[in-house]
């Protein structure tokens, strides 16, 4: 049973190997692609079909200009993909966690591109490029700015470049219209809570730069070169930030415990109940141009709670 | 004759095991395609060339060479708790991994085996350097004890200092053979001329078992056999800890399962140890990519899982 079963499988790998090379072909560019990653010059010569993503941000790149990655780094839990993006695109399978992805799932599937994070991947970079050419880029600490960048690059090499700029050109006036509706310069700080400790995503992480593209400000942390830092009740005082707003990653989390201590009715936010809880998956895992948009959104109907905008 | 019968079930144990990591991970492949995936160009020649093998054999490698390290280590300390931890070495070599991930994260990964080997070396040149080599076996493993916790201290204010670097840093420090290929197996082989090297020592290591005075009286050079053999564990246990990050208990609990089944007479216990340390880290590298896939798990993971019950009885026992 195993070895017909192993053998089906054998025999339509092959299959796919075959088509997918006769795509090669079809697909074959007259002048080859030729772009910057994190390790060099990436230049790929054909029109990839089968693209396998190791982090989020690279499927919600895919996602804005309307491709389907046929595998993830989903950390087996597909519903920690945007849900935007789950819409957009088909069925995929989990290629497992982003720290570890399987290499074995990933050559099973037969990729004609991988597009892996510097940051995690750097160490099976070798690797993946026996399965498939890789495209490297930045994802872990990337910041805002970065992530346009690097779906503006995943554009290019997919043959997608004029959709891509459209779609990035998009994104620019979806978030300014959500700028319009927030107030100007308030100082606004995100954080991810769990059980026992609260990290606060600071002006050079992703969500800050987020913040700021809103026309929101980010509050002052204190000088540190880290985008993501712990902080005690007593730090987050400090900070004092008008709005405060919370991704709990676990129920009760440290804020939770917080609420009922007597510091905490001292900080602005919280006197003049400002704060926010968002989903800690899409605000701090996500991030890519669906991602940014989303949190835009959140932001409005954070401000606003009565006019809930329609979902786009 | 009988003395051998044990070798023969670990070998056949070890054999199979091998089959069953080139067979099994997150997808399991037939006899056949394992076959097909030595030849270049065949269908399941990255999983089984390029990824299953040289992991198996990695595993087998540090596996043994951990092992071995662990029962140099208890030889000389002559206690069945002892193992390369309590040299530091491990831990210092997590310490130089983690300090260069944080402090330098955007340099290459391909240097972090050079850094982390570095590391170990130094912790044990340091422990030396603090106990001298005629100083009692007891001070030493004190002294060594004091500094690993130091070191695991110090990695902790790095890893509460600078949040972002935690992931990466932890999965280092579970040991793992996720990502680790024949570059990884080269870069080993070298330090195996030391493999010899610790068997040459099982006579001598005899007579320390009976005591240091019998051992002198022996006709034993005691403080120059404590040295080799300790130099030679904290080399195996740097070399090996370089490449696939401290794996713990390995050093423990292999030397001892081995002195449970095959006596303590090292001639015959320091190749068994080896032995074991390959089938308990393939052991826990198959669970760990096959528990549920496509999620790999480190194997440091699931030889804590093994071996921290086992201290425990083992701890319980010997009081």
């Amino acid at each position: 049973m195993a070895l017909t079963c192993a053998s089906t499988l054998l025999f339509s790998a092959l299959s796919q190997a075959a088509s997918s090379h006769g795509s090669h072909s079809a697909n074959t560019l007259d002048k080859p692609i030729t772009v910057q990653d994190s390790k060099g010059t990436f230049t790929i010569d054909y029109r990839p079909k089968r693209i396998v993503v190791l982090e989020f941000s690279f499927a919600d790149a895919l996602a804005s200009v309307g491709v389907s990655p046929i595998g993830i780094a989903d950390d087996k839990d597909p519903s920690r993909v945007l849900p935007a993006v789950r819409k957009i695109i088909k069925p995929w399978t989990s290629v497992g966690t982003r720290s570890q992805p399987s290499l074995e799932t990933i050559a099973a599937l037969k990729p004609d591109l991988i597009i892996a994070d510097i940051s995690r991947h750097e160490g099976v970079y070798a690797d993946l490029q026996k399965i498939a050419p890789t495209l490297i880029l930045p994802s872990r600490r990337e910041t805002y700015q970065d992530s346009l960048k690097a779906a503006a690059i995943i554009g290019k090499v997919i043959g997608k470049n004029k959709e891509m700029q459209a779609r990035l050109a998009k994104h620019q006036k979806i978030m300014a219209a959500y700028a319009k509706q927030l107030p100007k310069g308030v100082v606004v700080q995100f954080g991810v809570a769990r059980d026992d400790t609260l990290f606060l995503h600071t002006a050079d992480s992703y969500a800050g730069g987020v913040i700021r593209a809103l026309g929101l400000a980010n509050a002052h942390t204190g000088k540190n070169d880290s985008a993501s830092r712990q902080t005690s009740l007593e730090q987050l005082l400090s900070i004092n930030p008008d709005y405060l707003i919370i991704g709990n990653y676990t129920h009760p989390s440290i804020v939770d415990k917080w609420e009922k201590e007597p510091l905490w009715s001292v900080l602005k936010a919280a006197r003049e109940h400002h704060i926010l809880y968002v989903n800690p998956n899409v605000w701090s895992r996500c991030r890519g141009i669906m991602a940014a948009e989303r949190m835009g959104q959140d932001l409005v109907n954070l401000f606003h709670p009565n006019q809930i905008a329609p979902q786009q | 004759m009988s003395r051998y019968i044990p070798f023969f079930i670990i070998s056949v144990l070890l054999i199979s095991l091998v089959i069953a990591n080139l067979l099994f991970g997150a997808i399991s492949l037939s006899l056949h395609d394992v076959l097909r995936g030595f030849q270049p160009g065949s269908d399941s020649y990255f999983t089984i060339h390029e990824y299953r093998l040289p992991r198996t054999l990695l595993a087998i490698l540090v596996g043994a060479m951990l092992a071995l390290a662990g029962a140099l280590v208890q030889g000389v300390i002559r206690n069945p708790l002892a193992s390369p931890d309590i040299l530091g070495v491990s831990h210092g070599a997590g310490l130089a991994a983690v300090v260069y991930m944080i402090y330098f994260p955007h340099s290459s990964i391909s240097w972090l085996p050079a850094v982390a080997l570095a590391g170990g070396l130094c912790a044990a040149l340091i422990l030396w350097w603090l106990c001298g080599h005629r100083s009692s076996t007891i001070k030493l493993a004190i002294t060594g004890v004091a500094l690993a916790t130091f070191y695991a201290s110090t990695v902790d204010f790095l890893m509460l200092i600078k949040p972002l670097e935690i992931n990466n840093a932890l999965l280092w420090l579970t040991g793992s053979l996720w990502g680790r290929s024949w570059p990884q197996i080269t870069m080993l082989l070298p330090w195996l001329v030391l493999i010899p090297c610790a068997l040459y020592l099982a006579k001598p290591l005899n007579l320390l078992h009976l005591g240091e005075d019998s051992a002198v009286s022996l006709g034993a050079r005691v403080n120059l056999l404590r040295l080799i053999a300790l130099a030679v564990a904290v080399a195996l246990t740097a070399a090996a800890v370089s490449i696939c990050g401290p794996i713990s208990f390995l050093g423990l609990v292999a030397p001892h399962l081995a002195r449970k089944l095959f006596g303590g007479r090292h001639q015959a216990l320091l190749p068994a140890t080896m032995l074991v340390g390959a089938v308990l880290l393939l052991m826990a590298d198959l669970v760990a990519r096959t528990i549920d896939p496509p999620i790999e798990l480190p194997a440091g993971i699931m030889t804590a899982v093994l071996g921290a019950p086992y201290f425990l009885w083992l701890l319980i026992r010997t009081k």
